[in-house]
């Protein structure tokens, strides 16, 4: 196992996702790109299978994904939060980000870190629409000369049926 | 009977009483005369191609393994166990030998045969008829395109004679190089009515330009133009409706509108001309076009988006989607992978496209909670007027980029099976455009032998 970061580093990590979990809540998606991504980043939701246990027949050859972005499409996506054509975003809906869990180690290469967390994500819309997702996330974060920014974050949702009607947000 | 289903629904007129989305009643009685009888989506055969590989899905709320046996032959089974009916196979889907129950532990081999009963002599004295307590199976099982359908009742007529005109459609992209599904499905929940997304997809080019305007903005190319619909699409389209309550709405020359990068419409041009050798010009044509269509009940598709979906009712105010990607099986590795991004990235879960229409599913469901809304009726009056037949395509052919003529036949087709005694009652009527006269008895005129 990769050896743990000390308490500064720790520290300095742990306001890097508060940070990004406010720019989520606030909706500055366009700053978070800009800020907190590197330009090489894979941002990946793969699904799962439920299989036994003891199950022989290989996985899929191509294995679905819900999210399977990189930089450019995850511009995309911004940009169509900024046409303020979305209907269901008008009146806008509410989210909130808990962050917890927080694990941060030295990765092979010296200006990289892994790290792992665990999220909740609140979704409020309308008068009663509300959804809760809990999952974590494994992550590469990379050195850059004004901090750390993303390189590669793979989510983990549990639910196989995704009990909510999109997962169009960032997590 | 006590719900009459033909006061609900005119499909002359183009009118909808707006309880057909919320009705407990019209719910249970679509379970018994709809999902029934009508051939449902299970599977393709490339999600269970070795002897032993299974798959489980639901047929309306009944579960069912679809499965292959040692013969190879595919067989869908009630996913419920003949002792005390716990849930029988509680993976998804897999390679197997046997399917073993977790509460006793009896055991059920491929065939549907119960095989094995743990303490056979001390429980049952050797006296258990296991002969008799095999897996109930789905009586209708087959195939076509690779496509793998189930019915529940045995006096439907065969799975391409119920497909009929449609087939003759979907051989566009089945019949040459033959396609597959990439799986597993991604799966969520839609806080709706089946009946929503499915009209939707069958008919609604309508809504595009506007539920999506975002999306198209931001894509550019040729569609961003209908984005708020400033101007409707280039190119005019088409929309059809068949047989049997099946239908798509086309855009020509559109496929691979969706796609970001190049070599999807470099592939689809590529084998036109093949196409349109082994079908015709008209096939050709429609090979290179975008379709939103739906296989009745409710199985959807988008091809050139490609797209495949199954809506599955779990009561009457809500479903669940089940998404696959279309392929065609000749195509090189990488442009799979590349037609799987970009259809998941607009219709999956978190798809650009697909996330702005589940809250209008949302809203067109729940307003129907008050009794006065449920009273009242819905229009599917779109281009009624100009309904009509064409010289070279099967169904009835609307002649514009905007008609509802697919959902006026969806929910014709729906009443008539909802009301039939039985199939033979079904087969045995002829059918008229609803306002301009002109004929269409089905299939079996206007469907082209196979290659
Ligand atoms: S219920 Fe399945 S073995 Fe008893
Ligand atoms: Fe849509």
């Amino acid at each position: 196992m990769a050896s743990p970061v000390g308490l500064e580093l720790f520290h300095q990590i742990e306001q890097f996702y508060f940070r990004e979990a406010r720019l989520f809540n606030e909706k500055r998606y366009r700053e978070w790109l800009e800020s907190m991504v590197d330009r090489e980043v894979y941002y990946w939701l793969p699904i799962f299978e439920e299989r036994y246990r003891a199950d022989r027949k290989p996985p899929p050859e191509f294995p679905p994904a819900i999210y399977d972005d990189n930089y450019k499409d995850l511009e995309e996506r911004i940009e169509r939060f900024e046409t303020n054509l979305i209907w269901m975003e008008d009146p806008p809906s509410r989210i909130r980000h808990l962050i917890t869990n927080l694990e941060v180690y030295h990765a092979a290469n010296a200006d990289e870190l892994e790290t792992f967390s665990n999220f909740l994500v609140c979704r409020n819309r309308r008068e009663h629409e509300q959804t809760l997702m809990i999952g974590g996330r494994e992550d590469r974060l990379r050195r850059h000369p004004d901090g750390w920014r993303l390189l590669r974050r793979k989510i983990n949702v549990p639910q196989r049926v995704i009990m909510d009607t999109n997962l169009y947000y960032f997590i | 009977m006590s719900i009459e289903v033909g006061k609900l629904l005119d499909h002359r007129n183009g009118i909808q009483k707006k309880r057909i989305f919320w009705d407990e009643e019209l719910y249970r009685l679509e379970m018994e005369r709809i999902f029934a009888r009508s051939w449902l989506f299970l599977t393709h055969e490339s999600e269970i191609p070795k002897p032993g590989d299974f798959f489980c899905t639901y047929m309306g709320e009944d579960a069912v393994i679809v499965t292959r046996t040692r013969s190879g032959e595919i067989r869908a089974y009630l996913n419920t166990c003949t002792h005390r009916g716990n849930q029988l196979c509680q993976a998804e889907a897999g390679n197997t030998r046997s399917f073993t129950c977790s509460y006793h532990g009896w055991s059920f081999d491929l065939e549907g045969k119960l095989a094995a009963v743990p303490l056979e002599a001390d429980a049952y004295h050797n006296l258990l008829d296991k002969d008799r307590l095999g897996l109930p199976r789905v009586p209708k099982v087959e195939s076509f395109g690779g496509f793998i359908f189930g019915c529940f009742d045995p006096d439907a007529p065969s799975l391409r004679d119920y497909l009929g005109e449609m087939a003759w459609y979907l051989e566009t992209f089945t019949a040459r190089a033959g396609v597959e599904l990439l799986g597993p499905p991604l799966k969520s929940v839609l806080h709706c009515n089946w009946k929503v997304p499915t009209e939707n997809f069958i008919c609604d080019s309508y809504h595009v330009g506007w539920t999506h305007a975002a999306a198209l903005k931001v894509m550019g190319g040729p569609l961003a133009a209908m984005s708020g619909n400033t101007q409707a699409p280039p190119g005019i389209g088409i929309q059809v409706s068949t047989r049997h309550g099946h239908g798509f709405g086309v855009i020509w020359e559109a496929a691979s509108a969706l796609h970001r990068q190049p070599d999807y419409e470099e592939f689809l041009r590529a084998k036109q001309p093949e196409v349109a050798a082994l079908l015709g010009e008209m096939r050709g044509k429609l090979y290179r076009a975008h379709w939103d269509a739906g296989i009745f009940p409710n199985c959807s598709f988008l091809y050139g988006t490609n797209i495949w979906k199954m809506w599955h009712p779990r009561g009457p105010h809500e479903c669940e989607v089940w998404s696959w990607t279309l392929v065609e099986k000749d195509m090189p590795a990488d442009l799979k992978r590349k037609i799987q991004k970009e259809a998941l990235r607009t219709f999956g879960t978190a798809g650009t496209f697909e996330s702005d229409d589940g809250v209008n599913m949302h809203g067109c469901t729940y307003t129907n909670a008050g009794p006065h809304a449920r009273r009242g009726e819905m229009v599917s009056v779109m281009g009624i007027d100009h309904d009509s037949t064409h010289p070279e395509l099967p169904g009835f052919v609307n002649d514009a980029n905007y008609s509802e003529i697919a959902m006026r036949g969806f929910y014709r087709f729906y009443a008539e099976l909802a009301e039939a005694r039985d199939w033979n009652e079904i087969i045995a009527r002829t059918h008229t455009v609803a306002r301009n006269g002109g004929n269409s008895n089905g299939a079996p005129q206007t469907a082209t032998p196979r290659p």
